[in-house]
């Protein structure tokens, strides 16, 4: 009895020390600054003296009554959304064959995903304005080949935006549906092929509702990247382009800590409230 | 319930024959066996009539119809995976009910077909469960269930008892015999245990290397064996290795064993150790008799294995049959070995055949 309660409180603090140092990092790296932001988005803002000690609604009422901030806001949310649609349309058949292949080269195939990750968010915008630019390949091959006769200019646009983050997401969300759809044994398939289900029904049937941990998971990761995306948004968008965490920095810049934070907890509030219900939605599809 | 016919059917993986002219005539209601070494060809063949392995020759029909190019889903096959595959997301029911559903069945009239499917393997009372809420033999059984359900013309098996254990499997071996021939459904069955095959099936098919050696009941293949292979697959023997000289065979270490049989050329003999007599004194009535040194003895309940020496190069197995008064002999002593040259299974090796086992 002595020995197992020892045994015990030594498991114990060993676990807590392994969690320990994790646990202060977080407390005090994390926890403490979003205290005090929280705190500051209710205080006032003045051009002379800066933050004013106050507790008043006043930013969040200014964030969501002005057009340019709301703006900003449906841009980000409809940007994010069509982003993690997009990574789980391309990134659902990209991670099947990742996952079923028997290829040697399996290894190269998936360093090849990730390999956008590998570069710089200024050398990859760099990279974009080559090919979506004015004078880029795009618009040079299109003139060319006669399909457009002036020159097409995506970069500095939504649409850029929108390719610049799929980029840097897809790779999340191929890698976690892929080890998700390597647990789903090749052998589920055949048993619902051989049971009458043609590809479309044993897709729909077996494969998606399977995979639904790994779609759950991916989905909340592109989406919490795609919300709080900063460095593509500016080098892409341009300096007319307005999204919620570029936002926050100029505010920041521009010495408004008080708007700068409270932009920062609608941002963070929305990408938890759509992250909830995202995880929501694909738990019911896991149940049906 | 239908016919099974397999024509010369053949799959090439670059230039290995995984499977080579391969043909079988399936009676409807028959369970067949297929059986052999891992890596003969079995599994191949299995899923070439389930669908998922495309022929590179050869035909298959499912009753009339010509199914070779059929996808999977159009065969109506029940197919059992060696490792159960059932949809970890759906109840048992919802599992064994899956087959119905794709063809059509109304959710109302699946039910009583689903409960029916779920009596026959007697685990209606789990229809609700998950699989992973099932053991291993339960899960075995909700296959077989599944398989069963939309009641397909052919029932295939692969290795549907490996992951059981012995004990359990010998139980689940019964209830697959009894169900099949209440339904009779034709069925195939793939395994590499020897004792599996021969306490379930109709008939056996042997393979090895891709190619079948030999189709027949199971005393076909223990009594005439038609290669050294199934001689030494089915059932355990002595190989006697040697070149004729009329009815003899000569041994290469001079031994001359009667085999009853006029043949030419290099030959193998195969003997059955029951077949071979051990007693102390020189017996009467056989026309081979040797004397031997016994070198192993090995005691196994019913029945003991006794190995001789009766050349350098030469060892025979016998088997004595235990009981009251049957005295064993012991390592070392000096015995009689002796059997009639009828009781001996002969086979003329071919070229390029498989090695026969031992
Ligand atoms: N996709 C494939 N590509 C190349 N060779 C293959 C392929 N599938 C099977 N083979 C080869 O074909 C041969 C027969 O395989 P098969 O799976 O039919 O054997 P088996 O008789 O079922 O063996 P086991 O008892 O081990 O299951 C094996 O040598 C195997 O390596
Ligand atoms: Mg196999």
């Amino acid at each position: 009895m002595d020995t197992s309660s020892q045994l015990r409180s030594g498991t114990v603090i060993s676990a807590s020390s392994l969690i320990g140092p994790a646990t202060i990092l977080v407390a005090l790296g994390v926890i403490v600054p979003l205290l005090f932001l929280l705190r500051y988005s209710f205080n006032e803002y003045d051009p002379r003296l800066l933050m004013v000690e106050a507790f008043t609604p006043a930013n969040y009422v200014d964030f969501f009554t002005d057009p340019y901030f709301l703006g900003a806001f449906f841009t980000t949310v409809r940007i994010s959304v069509v982003c993690t649609l997009a990574c789980i349309l391309l990134g659902f058949p990209l991670a099947y064959v990742l996952a079923r292949t028997q290829s040697r080269f399996k290894n190269l195939m998936i360093i090849a995903v990730v390999i956008p990750l590998f570069v710089g968010n200024a050398v990859r915008a760099a990279g974009w304005m080559t090919l979506l630019g004015s004078q880029g390949f795009l618009s040079v091959t299109l003139m060319d080949l006669g399909i457009t006769s002036t020159m097409t200019e995506i970069m500095f646009s939504e649409t850029a935006v929108v390719i610049g983050i799929i980029a840097v997401n897809l790779p999340y969300m191929v890698l976690t549906l892929q080890s998700v759809l390597e647990s789903v044994n090749r052998n589920l398939e055949e048993a619902a092929f051989s049971l009458g289900a043609p590809p479309l029904t044993m897709f729909r049937r077996v494969l998606w509702p399977l995979s639904m941990p790994g779609i759950a998971a991916g989905t909340i990761l592109t989406f919490i990247l795609a919300m709080n995306a900063y460095a593509t948004p500016v080098l892409l968008g341009g300096p007319e382009f307005r999204m919620l965490a570029p936002l926050v920095y100029g505010q920041f810049q521009m010495n408004n800590w008080p708007l700068a934070a409270a932009i920062a907890f609608v941002l963070m509030a929305t990408t938890l409230l759509l992250t909830v219900v995202a995880s929501l939605v694909t738990r019911q599809g896991f149940r049906n | 319930m239908a016919r099974l016919q397999l024509d010369t059917l053949s799959k090439r993986y670059g230039d290995f024959y995984a499977a080579q002219d391969v043909s079988l005539d399936i009676a409807d209601g028959e369970f067949l066996t297929l059986l052999g070494p891992s890596g003969c060809g079995k599994t191949t063949t299995l899923r070439m009539v389930a669908g998922f392995v495309e022929p590179t020759s050869g035909m298959i029909h499912i009753g009339e119809r010509e199914v070779t190019e059929l996808p999977p889903w159009r065969r109506n096959t029940g197919l059992v995976f060696q490792n159960y595959a059932l949809f970890p997301h759906m109840s048992v029911a919802q599992n064994v009910g899956f087959g119905l559903e794709m063809r059509g069945v109304a959710k109302a009239q699946r039910e009583p077909k689903i409960l029916e499917a779920l009596r026959l393997v007697r685990l209606e009372h789990l229809a609700d469960r998950l699989p992973r809420q099932l053991s291993g033999g339960q899960q075995q059984r909700v296959a077989l269930a599944r398989a069963l359900a939309f009641q397909p013309d052919v029932l295939l098996l692969d290795e549907p008892l490996s992951n059981l254990d012995a004990k359990l499997r010998q139980e689940v071996r019964l209830e697959i015999r009894n169900l099949q021939q209440r339904l009779g459904i034709t069925t195939v069955m793939v395994t590499h245990d020897q004792e599996e095959a021969l306490t379930m099936a109709d008939r056996l098919v042997v393979m090895a290397e891709g190619r079948i050696q030999q189709v027949g009941t199971q005393r076909d293949l223990y009594e005439r064996p038609a290669t050294p292979f199934v001689a030494g697959f089915v059932g355990r023997s002595t190989f006697l290795r040697g070149r004729m000289k009329a009815d003899v065979l000569v041994l290469e270490s001079g031994l001359s064993v009667r085999c009853g049989r006029r043949l030419v050329g290099d030959a193998v003999l195969a003997l059955r150790p029951e077949r071979v007599t051990l007693t102390a004194e020189p017996p009467a009535g056989f026309d081979n008799v040797f004397i031997g040194e016994v070198e192993i003895v090995s005691y196994m309940g019913g029945l003991t294995d006794v190995h001789v020496r009766i050349s350098p190069s030469d060892r025979i197995i016998a088997q004595i049959a235990n009981g009251e008064g049957v005295r064993l002999p012991e390592v070392g002593n000096r015995v009689h070995v002796a059997w009639s040259s009828n009781a001996a299974i002969f086979a003329v090796p071919r070229e390029k055949q498989p090695e026969a086992v031992h």
